[in-house]
């Protein structure tokens, strides 16, 4: 009954009024616009609305990054896994931090703390979240600095004071729904999703209002199409070499019964914007429970890129990458928009990294599937994607569902963590490139049967993971990639998963930071050209990003272990005795560092 | 075969050292009563794992190798039904799973932080 509560929201009234509101000149936000344009600044996550994570900066470049020093540091007080950024807008530094969620506001002339907010949260929701308590940081909009707590409140806070503007709540922590999202801002709506895949919680994206925090729309994930806005006659998805409406009920036909009620579809990645289409774009994540058994049939639309109309929220195309998940290949990972040549012909695209292992290249007027190829060759579980029916086709031995509940699928690659988690790409407007953080991780996967209980984990699959076989040995790689052919370009190995995301920038590098701690800046046309490395407190897994102020160029990221891959660091780890997985891998990552949360902050010697 | 089951009979004697009823049974260091079955079932239905990895060995929450060694019987019933929310550790109390196989999982946990069950995944005694 407790789910009921979903589902009283009335979706369609919410859309009616917004769809009389008719759009004026396509505005993405002005003020938003306006700070990203002045390249001084790191205005949202990714620098701009594309995900593309791209600086025009070149005062630091490969001639000169080699000379690059610590300019100054700073200490979130916080032990937990650091991802995502700082942002920077007009002299000012806005940084987060992991749960409980500290905000802090720096004056970049003196790095004086200016004010500070922390919440006050329910200790109860750390154990909610799945894979450390981590928040992937900040939006900044017309004043307003935009923090999504764990506890699923959205909050507005005064950019000049630190006071709560207003504030509301997205979902329903008891039930498993928190949040570790960063919020983004498009046009006038703040948009957030949800998290607890895990919990058996029923994924949405939800915009609220700039202005007053009141709920605009919300989009599921699965369920009825009112709920999902999702026009069963227009919103259209790849099928049999064409684009076709979904047809009614596209998601309920799709689930057994009522399993789609705790059917997952979460949404806690990074979503972007094209104005020009007033477009957003997001993945949704694993259908629940993670034993296939449990939930027969597609499981639409988790696993899916959704492109959804702003002002409405309605889904104007949707594509499913992995459907009835056997692996936890979920699909939230960023999309990339970039304009570039696919198979010799200028298109705009989106670009997406998978978990599955699949970078794909979509046209992103319209949903159509351009490009399917591996990012990385361990990749098994499937052989391709067929391109008429976009659909992977899978290897039956590496079938959790074929082999069954209380059988250990052994030597899935990837790994549940996917051949990329949530660490962004960058994409260079110069050479073309995309330059993606990976990892190289194979696992043994055993579902099993598991109950729904409310406020419950339900994952229902034990496994174990390990570096790729047969390969160098190492758990990640840094590659650059070709999305118009879907090749691997180069191919840089890492000891441990790369789950940093990655900078590029017009002085010609590339900089990402390693589970070690190194702070790393190479060639951006030759990534094995390794022109910096610097050891910072602890292992990174937040995202590199850089800022000009009076004068000087800065590259920075926050350091501070954890997240699914640095869990192991967090306590105990005992001596293996039997068939350790991703522990047996990642423990030997306490010889390089220990939890601990800051910022580092680089630029040239004066 | 003989000497396996003494050296399990061995074994599930060292796991009920305080002279209660035995904890456990297990044979060739991985196939266990039926109770303990049960324990480890809930162990996985609960997703102990996800935090304590997937061998006890600890992840961001610690090794229960370790921790059921000092762990009393009565402590380890409270941190499982309450929970430590500032540590991470969440409250089972309202899971019926975890409620009614209180005991078991005890003796599980009991049984792999001992050595005496050699691998966390058991199988039952045939």
């Amino acid at each position: 009954m407790r789910i009921a509560r979903h589902f009283h929201r009335p979706a369609w009234l919410c859309v009616s009024s917004a769809l009389l509101a008719l759009p004026g000149l396509a505005l993405a936000n002005a003020d938003v616009e306006k700070n990203i344009a002045n390249s001084k600044n790191w205005a949202t996550q990714a620098g701009d609305m594309y995900n593309q994570r791209y600086s025009k900066l070149d005062q630091i470049k490969t001639s000169n990054v080699g000379k690059m020093q610590v300019a100054w540091t700073f200490s979130t007080g916080v032990l937990r896994g650091h991802e995502g950024s700082p942002l920077v807008i007009d002299g000012r530094m806005y940084l987060h931090s992991p749960f409980p969620n500290k905000v802090f506001a720096i004056d970049l002339d003196t790095q004086k703390i200016l004010w500070k907010y922390e919440p006050k949260q329910d200790p109860a929701v750390i154990p909610q979240m799945c894979c450390d308590t981590v928040n992937r940081g900040l939006a900044y909009a017309e004043g307003k600095v935009i923090l999504q707590q764990a506890d699923s409140m959205l909050v507005a806070l005064d950019a000049q004071s630190g006071k709560v503007i207003w504030s509301t709540k997205n979902g329903d922590p008891k039930l498993g729904a928190v949040n570790t999202n960063a919020p983004h801002v498009f046009k006038d709506k703040v948009i957030t999703g949800i998290s607890g895949g895990e919990w058996g919680v029923r994924g949405f994206i939800a915009a609220y209002n700039l202005s007053d925090g009141k709920l605009a729309w919300k989009g599921y994930s699965v369920g009825p199409d009112a709920e999902m806005l999702i026009d069963p006659a227009k919103t259209m998805t790849w099928t049999d070499g064409k684009l076709a409406a979904v047809g009614a009920d596209s998601s309920l036909k799709t689930w057994k019964g009522d399993q789609w009620k705790i059917g997952g579809g979460t949404t806690w990645g990074w979503y972007s914007y094209d104005k020009a289409l007033n477009l957003m774009y997001y993945g949704t994540g694993n259908p629940s429970t993670w034993n296939p058994a449990q939930r027969p049939g597609d499981n639409k639309w988790s696993m899916t890129i959704f492109a959804r109309d702003v002002d409405t929220g309605m889904a104007k195309w949707v594509y499913q990458m992995t459907p009835y998940d056997e692996w936890d290949f979920d699909g939230i990972n960023e999309m990339i928009l970039a304009d570039i040549d696919v198979k010799g012909k200028p298109t705009k695209a989106l670009v997406h990294f998978d978990r599955n292992g699949f970078g794909y290249t979509m046209d992103r007027t319209n949903g159509t599937l351009l490009v399917a190829e591996k990012f990385d060759p361990a990749v098994n579980w499937a052989t391709h994607v067929d391109m008429k029916t976009g659909r992977p086709q899978t290897v039956a031995r590496y079938s959790t569902a074929k082999n069954g509940p209380d059988v250990n699928s052994k030597g899935i690659c990837p790994a549940a963590l996917g051949s990329k988690d949530q660490q962004p790409a960058s994409f260079d407007p110069n050479t073309k490139l995309f330059y993606v953080p990976t990892n190289h991780v194979c696992m043994d996967y055993e579902p099993f049967k598991v109950e729904y209980t409310a406020g419950q984990p339900y994952v229902g699959a034990t496994l174990s993971m390990f570096p790729a076989p047969g390969s160098h040995g190492g758990m990640g790689n840094y590659i650059t990639w070709n999305a118009g052919t879907g090749k691997i370009v180069q191919s840089k190995a890492e000891k441990f998963s790369v789950w940093s995301g990655s900078l590029s920038t017009a002085g010609g590098l590339s900089c990402y930071g390693t589970l070690e701690g190194y702070l790393k800046c190479v060639d951006a046309k030759d990534i094995n050209k390794e022109l910096f490395k610097f050891k910072t407190p602890s292992g990174i897994i937040g995202n590199v990003f850089t800022y000009e102020h009076k004068g000087k160029q800065y590259i920075g990221v926050f350091s501070g272990i954890g997240g699914w891959a640095g869990i192991g660091m967090a306590a105990g780890l005992e001596k293996d005795t039997d068939g350790l997985g991703a522990v047996g891998g990642y423990r030997e990552l306490n010889q390089y560092t220990e939890l601990g949360g800051s910022l580092t902050v680089f630029a040239l010697p004066n | 075969m003989i000497r396996k089951i003494l050296l399990g009979l061995l074994l599930s004697v060292a796991g009920s050292s305080f002279g209660q009823a035995e904890l456990y049974k297990v044979v060739d260091g991985y196939k266990v009563d039926e109770n303990t079955m049960k324990g480890f079932r809930t162990w996985r239905a609960a997703a102990c794992d996800r935090c304590h990895g997937a061998n006890q060995e600890g992840l961001v929450g610690p090794s229960l190798v370790n921790s059921m060694k000092t762990l009393t019987k009565e402590e380890f019933v409270i941190t499982v039904r309450d929970g430590r929310l500032q540590k991470g550790m969440q409250s089972f109390g309202t899971s019926p799973q975890v409620m009614e196989n209180m005991d078991h999982l005890y003796a599980y946990l009991k049984g792999r932080s001992d050595g005496a069950i050699k691998r966390a995944r058991v199988e039952p005694i045939q």
